[in-house]
Formats: structure tokens, sequence, C-alpha cells
């Protein structure tokens, strides 16, 4: 073998953990909202179940915080593509000297950190407020109205950068053109700019979409007493999770996956049509557009994945959740009886050598015997309460090493069980 | 500069002109500009709100040091030279984002020169459309997502436990493992297309250049390709480097129990401490140390700060 050959594969190799390490994660959540245990994990697997979406949806917080995070999106596109757009064309016709300036002011607000921005917009209103004697009531100190501003800051930016791109490809001849034919001022742009611009003001759009709906930094000071749908996952995760926000995370990533498909078939369609303008005198076949996307692999993998859902889903519509929650309960109380009664014997046996060596203390010993006591000593465990309340709705967990891992999140709930029995 | 305003108006009409400027001033000195001024100015002050709201704009509202003295030596009769728990943190949050600049830089380095010069068009885009999906995923879900990995019942441990490589599960978490690598994952975009940008216009004759007279590939990456594509590194390691020390979501999610995050202290100050002025304070001295460090690594490396995000 060459080492030409070798390097090859080494990249090869490299690529492949690249992108395991950037999709593991995810794939993992995703799997994890399939599995009927109170606790997202991949094994022990307990049961295949949607119920966790059923629980997603049931939750009042989690939607409310839903509904502000769509309102403040549309808010966000609605003023940083507009902004985006003004501040491309500036930077187009400023001069040498002023454009560095103007561009290191722009890109700032992208490199300050989140957090700062949200301080300093909270701050900045609240002071206005202050200035105008306003109400609490008014707009200086509404969560929803701060957030967007504040997003938008940096926002803009982005959708600006996007603007920018696009710019650099445009020919300044057809804006002379349209002005020499005596068009005005507003309707060369409306007529040749913003046609030409239309491809990136979807883009910009959908990418202050998604950079608002994603954000937290800046939000969570901004949003004062409102909440969004971040801010009700932060407060959420940070205290105790379950997989019904691994549920949400399959949501989110299916929808991401389709704007991402979909984005792309629009992009390559647009290109084609270049491409087909660019050949004079051809006219712009719809035929060889609709066919490109069957050829390439991203629409395929995307198409996959999507049968493969339908194909689980279905599948799953002949099969019973309870009775394979009430097999798992079995097998655990099997397994768990079976490792007491290993444990006993054990004991028994101790007790036996003790007793027939008779130096021990048989009080001592009968206390290390006694089945419960050394429960106690995990009452402290992070997840106790929850355990507890959860233990009524959801199956108890398994038992297998109760003693050795008396800190492990999910004990009480065995606790609970085995108290019962 | 009057006639620039004239020849921007002539060019561009009453309408269009006046959108333009009336639209980048609210941008840029309204929204981004008179608030970061409104932050500094609100750090010197004392925290009436809370004391007295009556004496707000007072004669007694006048600037004072004291919420940077905090952050320096702590409360007065604090019996150590300086504050221990804040300043230890400030500095473990910058050295935490630096070696997490340099996980990325590492990491995508490769990854960037790979799909500029070896994958070839269609491997190109559906890389580039995978490496831009995960990035729209929340962020906090991605640390939700760690931390079913990482956790002490998590993936990882459960893997390693089953090949038995370990007996006991490692604590993932209280290591700092998880944010670190967390944190890494979640600025992997903005690592890796700079870079990329950088290298795709090396001219590929070059590197041939280099392989003809006998150079093995580390030296081709080593004398031509990172000295060619510094700018962009540079402005990756700007933005992961901004973006880590700014981090909030992460590492309140995924960091230990025992180690803080500078922003998580902000944070507190602003929620739970109801002392805005401090946190404006904090905020600042976080956002000075960061943009001063930039500029140094900048000086270094001379790089200018325009080519940043291109």
């Amino acid at each position: 073998m060459s080492s030409a050959t070798i390097l090859r594969l080494t990249t090869s190799f490299y690529i492949i953990l690249f992108f395991a390490y950037l999709f593991g994660p995810l794939i993992v959540m995703s799997i994890t909202a399939f599995n009927s245990a109170a606790f997202p994990r991949l094994s022990p697997w307990d049961c295949f179940s949607t119920e966790w979406f059923g629980v997603l949806v049931n939750d009042a917080r989690m939607m409310d915080g839903f509904k502000n995070s769509l309102i403040i999106g549309f808010a966000v596109v609605l003023v940083s593509v507009p902004i985006g757009l003004a501040g491309a064309l500036m930077l187009s016709q400023l001069s040498n000297r002023v454009r560095p300036v103007f561009y290191t002011l722009t890109i700032s607000t992208i490199l300050v950190p989140g957090v700062v921005l949200g301080i300093s917009t909270l701050i900045f209103w609240d002071r206005m407020g202050m200035m105008f004697n306003a109400g609490y009531e008014s707009f200086f100190y509404d969560g929803i109205v701060l957030t967007v501003i504040g997003q938008s800051t940096f926002i803009s930016a982005y959708t600006m950068l996007v603007f920018i791109s696009r710019l650099q490809r445009f020919d300044p001849v057809l804006e002379e053109a349209a002005l020499d034919l005596g068009a005005t001022n507003i309707q060369t742009f409306r007529k040749i700019l913003l046609p030409f611009l239309k491809p990136a003001i979807g883009s910009a759009a959908v990418l202050a979409f998604l950079a608002s709906f994603e954000n937290y930094n800046t939000t969570v000071f901004t949003i004062v007493s409102e909440s969004t749908l971040t801010t009700v996952l932060a407060s959420k995760v940070r205290y105790g999770i379950n997989p019904s926000i691994s549920a949400l995370a399959v949501i989110i990533i299916g929808l991401t996956l389709t704007v991402a498909f979909i984005h792309e078939v629009l992009k390559r369609k647009e290109q084609a049509r270049e491409i087909a303008l660019k050949k004079e005198g051809q006219s712009v076949k719809e035929k060889s557009t609709v066919r490109k996307p069957f050829r390439n692999p991203v629409p395929v993998m995307v198409l996959l994945i999507f049968v493969v859902g339908l194909g689980t889903a279905w599948m799953a519509r002949g099969y019973d959740v309870q009775q394979c929650k009430i097999e798992v309960f079995e097998e655990k109380r099997k397994h768990q009886e079976e490792l007491s009664k290993k444990r006993r014997a054990e004991m028994q046996k101790k007790l036996n050598t003790q007793k027939s060596t008779s130096s021990s203390d048989p009080v001592e010993s009968t206390k290390k015997a006694a089945p419960g006591t050394i429960q106690y000593g995990n009452i402290f465990a992070p997840t106790n309460l929850e355990g507890q309340v959860e233990s009524n709705e959801t199956e108890p967990e398994i038992q297998k090493n109760q003693y050795q891992n008396i800190f492990a999140p999910t004990n009480l709930e065995g606790q609970v069980k085995s108290e019962n029995e | 500069m009057i006639i620039w305003f004239q020849k921007f108006f002539e060019r561009n009409g009453v309408v269009l002109s006046l959108y333009m400027l009336i639209v980048t001033f609210i941008w840029i000195v309204v929204m981004f500009v008179l608030p970061q001024i409104f932050m500094f100015d609100f750090s010197f002050r004392f925290n009436w709100t809370q004391i007295d709201p009556s004496k707000i704009g007072g004669p007694e509202d006048i600037y004072t040091l004291q919420h940077y003295k905090f952050l320096l030596f702590g409360s007065p009769n604090n019996p150590d030279p300086f504050n221990i728990v804040d300043v230890s943190v400030f500095a473990r949050t910058i050295l935490a984002a630096v070696f997490v600049t340099l996980f990325d830089v590492i990491l995508c380095y490769p990854v960037a020169y790979y799909l500029a010069h070896v994958a070839k068009g269609g491997v190109t885009r559906l890389m580039m459309l995978s490496l831009v999906v995960p990035f729209w995923i929340n962020e906090l879900l991605r640390a939700f997502a760690f931390r079913i990995l990482f956790g002490e019942e998590g993936t990882i441990n459960n893997i390693l436990l089953f090949l038995g490589i370990l007996n006991q599960p490692i604590d993932f978490v209280r290591e700092n493992i998880a944010l670190y690598t967390g944190l890494g994952y979640a600025y992997i975009l903005l690592m890796i297309f700079p870079i990329y940008n950088a290298v795709e216009s090396l001219d590929r004759n070059q590197i041939e250049a280099a392989r003809d007279l006998g150079s093995p590939w580390w030296r081709i990456h080593w004398r031509v390709v990172i000295p060619y594509a510094k700018p962009g590194i540079t402005s990756g390691c700007t933005m992961v480097f901004m973006l880590s020390a700014g981090a909030l979501a992460l590492p309140q999610i995924i960091g230990g129990p025992s180690s803080l995050w500078f922003t998580q202290i902000i944070y507190q100050w602003f929620n739970t401490g109801s002392n805005w002025p401090r946190g404006s304070a904090y905020a600042v001295s976080l956002l000075v140390i960061c943009v001063i460090f930039v500029l140094l690594i900048m000086k270094i490396f001379k790089v200018k700060f325009g080519e940043i995000g291109r």
C-alpha cells in the first residue's frame, strides 16, 4: 500500500468521524424520543412509544412559549430583512474610506456576545421608558417588543451578509440603462434591483427566522416576564429532563431538514435558470430544472428518511405500547427478584460464617441484613422527588445496581416499587 | 461630506435615500451603539432602583466605581486580596474559550480543506448542507443532546461499560468534558466557513508545485495552505472565541456543578441578584477584555478587522 493510499484512507476516516460527531448527538437524541423510559436514554431500551409527543403537545407552558417564539420570529423577519437590505445597499455606495468603518460596526453586532446585546437593549429601553415617564404596560417594558429589537440588532447583520453576496453579482449597467431610458429611481429599484434580489430576500428571511427561533442568550434578558420556547426549554432542561424534549427535537430536526430541502431545490432551480439564461437565445426549459433534484443525493437522502419514518409509524400502528410496557415491567420485576434472592442468599451465607466463627456482634449482622435500611442513604439523590411523582404514571425503573449506584438519578422510582412488594 | 450626500440623493432619489439613511441610522445608532453607551454609563451608577427608586436622577445619582471594584476585590469585608471567585471564573472562562477555539481550528481545518480541494461537486454540496443543518437546531436542544450522551447513565458511558473499557461510569459533566465538546460542537460551522472561503481561492497549481518540488503533505500545509488561509483562520477563531466566551445556554445546562461560566454570574446579578448596574459592569468587563484579546491576536497574526465575516 502506497503512502498516498494510506493518506487518503485516513482522510476519509477522519471525515466520517467528523460527521459522526456532527450527527451522532442529534441521532441519539431523536431515538430517545421513542423510548418509553422516563429518562431519555438509548439503553436499556424499554418500549417503542410515541407517548412523549403527546406529553409535549399537552405541555401548556411549552406551547405558549412556542407561540411567542413564532410571533417573535416573524416580527424579526419583518424588521431585519429591510434593515439588512438598507445596510447592504448603503455599503455598496459608501466611499472607500468610510466603508471599512461601517462594515466593522455592522459585523460587531454579530461578534458582541448575545448576553451583552440583551443587557444593553434591556437597559437602554428601560432608561428611555423612564425618560418618557412611560407606564409598565407601554412597549418599553414589553418583553416581546424588546426581544424583537434585541434579536434584530445582530440578525440584521446576517441578512446584510446575504444581500452583500448577492449584490456582488449585480451588474450596475442594468440600473444605469433603466435610468437612461427614463425610469425613476423607485421604478428602477422595484423593477430591476428587487427582482434580482428576490432569492436573497427569501434566503435572508429563512435565515432570520431560524436565527430568531433558536436564540437564547439575548432573549433570556430581553424577554422580561414573558417566555419563548427557548427560555421554557432552558428552565425545563435545568430542572430534570424527560424525553418530551427529545420529541420536540425530532419535530424541529424534521422541520429544519424540510426547510433545508426546499431551500436547496429552489436554489438549484435558480441556478439552472441563470445558466440557461447565460446560454444566448436558449429559452428556460422547466423540464430540465424539474428533473434535476432527483439526480443529486440530498433530496434522495431526505426522501429516504421520510419514507423510513413513515414506515415505522405505519408499523407502530399494529403494536400495543401498554402490552410491551407490562412485559418490560414483569421482566424487571423478575430480574429484581433474582437479584434480591441472590443477595439474601449471600447475606445468609455471611451470617452463617459469622455465626460459625462466633466472634461478631449478632446485632450488627442483622442490621446489615435488614432490607430497606440502606435505601435511606439516597434520599438526597438529584431527581428523587420527580421520581416519586412520576412513578404513579410511568413504569418503575430498573433495579440492576441499586446499591452500588445510590446517586443515580432515577433510583427512587425503583424503590417505591420495591416497597410496594 | 455634503457633496457625498448630494451625490447620494441624486443617485437614489429622495425616497430611497431617506429609507437607506434612516434605517441604517436606526440600526447602527439606536439599536446598537446607543444601548452599548447606556450600558456603559449604567455600570457606573448605584443600584438605586433596588435601594431607593426616588433617588434616580436626583443629586445622589452620581457615578461610582463600586461595581468594578467589586469584580476585582469583592465586598469590603472580603479577607482575600481580591475577589477570588469572580476573577478566577473570569480567567477560567477566557482560558476555556481559547481551548475551545483551538479545538475547533484543529478539528475544522482538515474538513475545510477537504471541502475546498478534495471533495467533488455533489459530495461538496451534500457536505455543506449537512454542516448547516445541525447549526439550525436549537442551541438548547444541542445541549440537551450532549446531556443524553454524556450523562452518568448516558450513551457513551453505557457503551464504554459494555465494551469493558471502563469499570465505573465517568462523570463527564463534572469533569467539564461535556461542556467543552458541546461548545466545540456548537461553533463548528463558524470555523469551517471562513477557512473554507479562504482555502477555496488558493490556486491548486501552488500545491502541485510544492508537491513536484518534493514537499511532503504536512509541509505543503504548513508552508503553503495555512499561510494563505490565515485571514480565514483568524476570523473563524475570532467568532468562535467571542461566542464561546459569551455562551450562556450550554454552561447552564451541561456545565459542571462546581464550575461557573462568567456569563452565568452576569445572569445571576440580573435575575436573582437584582443588581443591574453590577451586572452591566460585569458585562462591560467581559466585552472589553474579549475585544482587547481579539485585537491582540489580530495584531500578532497581522490580520485586519475588515476581513472578518467574509
